[in-house]
């Protein structure tokens, strides 16, 4: 089996990053979606709504990730739907992403002194319209950082979708690491790839941060 | 017929009763300075006015809108009572032309050309045309307190609620948003305030309420009241704040 060069080892490992690249895409995209929803949900003023939101988050953040994919990968199958390992990684992992993005958000939103809802309110200003004038702007500025830190997360967990047979980057390791005897040139690879990803990410949400706290409110 | 209406209000925070059935009537054009110690009741009061402040049982009516316990929709009634916070509360992310045009154009949904010159007339009517662009955090405390005034305004509220104005200013800061309210009450405006300047509270207000464990304790004219309180607990604050 040594007839696999390093270039192919490498070319191999750059389709896995392209598919972790997507399904993080994928999963910050819809899970972004749903964790605005989750949002208006969570400071909504039916109690129902606000309630439903809070047991879907503290779900989503109180079991791991690989539990979650279990139950979606097997449990859609024992309903009779044969959901294939990108579906399920791809709901996983958006389901995953929408409950802290939805969390992340409300701690911003929170943050907006009482004050301002007091004077939109004051002002005849719908709830909704209270959020899209006034509070979601300034909430934005706070939760750009947090945001950008946040995917972070989400590029690291589509690795573990790798145990549900979806081939991204981890899973691509582990089959050239069999074909190769040689884990740890592959696996060092693979991890230079995570690297590859996170870390511009990382050095952009620093940036953020920095500018966040530095410029004026505005 | 009284402009606004309060019958019969009792709130609670928790196992506090904090306005025990207060009854009053503003006439139009009149202006009612609301005074007390701190805890007495008269901030709970005023936000009751607009619904900021939930209460249990009574009634208050502005100009026709009714407000019952409990009522959740208060778009209509909040279109006509404008406030002005002790803390300006300005939206920093605006600038102050845009903090008085925001609720002419998603409330009223007037033109945005329209909703622009209204702002720009309230902006002058405090006397901060020239601060149009300007964003909060580039003007002083006096003047983000007039543009609050100016937002208010631009909605043409019926009557304007007034919660401590003057309070988180510099003192030198004080007269100039003062001049304004008082040109407010010289045109006619219909004002609810609650305040510490007494001498403001005297020169400007018709009538003078005082309120004490969150009853109205006595009201009337404000030289009367200060010349000749008729109850000790009103004696005792006039005596305290001179």
């Amino acid at each position: 089996m040594n007839d696999i060069s390093t270039w192919d080892v490498v070319r191999n490992l750059l389709d896995g990053v392209l598919w972790t690249l997507g399904l993080s895409l994928t999963a910050f995209v819809l899970g972004g979606l749903t964790g605005l929803a989750l949002l208006f949900a969570r400071i909504a003023s039916t109690a129902w709504l606000r309630k439903l939101a809070k047991a879907y988050i503290e779900v989503f953040q109180g079991t791991p990730l690989l539990m979650q994919l279990f139950i979606i990968f097997f449990g859609s199958s024992l309903i009779g739907l044969e959901l294939s390992p990108w579906l399920a990684a791809a709901l996983g992992l958006t389901l995953f992403t929408s409950a802290y993005l939805g969390e992340i958000w409300r701690g911003c939103v929170e943050s907006v002194p009482k004050g301002q809802w007091e004077a939109s309110a004051s002002l005849a200003l719908s709830h909704f319209e209270q959020m899209r004038y006034v509070i979601l702007p300034q909430a934005l500025k706070i939760a750009i950082a947090p945001t950008v830190g946040f995917s972070v997360q989400v590029v690291k967990g589509t690795a573990v979708t790798s145990i549900i047979g979806f081939v991204e980057l981890t899973k691509t390791g582990s089959m050239l690491a069999n074909a190769t005897y040689q884990p740890f040139l592959v696996f060092g690879l693979v991890a230079l790839g995570y690297f590859a990803l996170c870390y511009p990410l990382s050095v952009f949400s620093r940036r953020l941060e920095r500018s966040a706290h530095g410029t004026r409110a505005h | 017929m009284a402009l606004v209406r309060i019958d019969g209000l009792h709130k609670h925070f928790g196992s506090n009763h904090v306005l025990k059935g207060i009854n009053l009537k503003v006439e139009r054009g009149e202006v009612v300075a609301l005074i007390g110690r701190s805890g007495s009741g008269k901030s709970t009061l005023l936000r009751s006015i607009n619904g900021l402040e939930r209460f249990e049982d009574g009634l208050i009516e502005v100009d026709g809108e009714r407000l019952h316990a409990g009522q959740t929709n208060l778009r209509d009634l909040r279109q006509k009572v404008g406030m002005v916070f002790q803390q300006f509360n300005l939206f920093p992310h605006l600038s102050a032309g845009q903090n008085v045009m925001l609720a002419p154009e998603v409330v009223k949904k007037l033109p945005k050309a329209e909703c622009e010159s209204i702002a720009r007339a309230m902006l002058a009517k405090v006397g901060l045309a020239e601060k149009f662009d300007a964003y909060p955090d580039q003007l002083s405390g006096g003047q983000q307190q007039r543009v609050a005034i100016a937002r208010a305004l631009a909605m043409q509220p019926q009557v304007l609620l007034c919660d401590e104005i003057t309070s988180a200013l510099d003192p030198e800061l004080v007269s100039e948003v003062l001049a304004v309210v008082k040109t407010l009450a010289a045109e006619g405006m219909t004002l609810v305030m609650v305040t510490h300047e007494m001498r403001f509270a005297r020169e400007v207000g018709d009538t003078l309420v005082f309120m004490h464990e969150g009853r109205i304790h006595e009201s009337g004219a404000p030289d009367t009241l200060f010349t000749r309180p008729r109850t000790p607990e009103l004696a005792n604050f006039i005596g305290s704040i001179h």
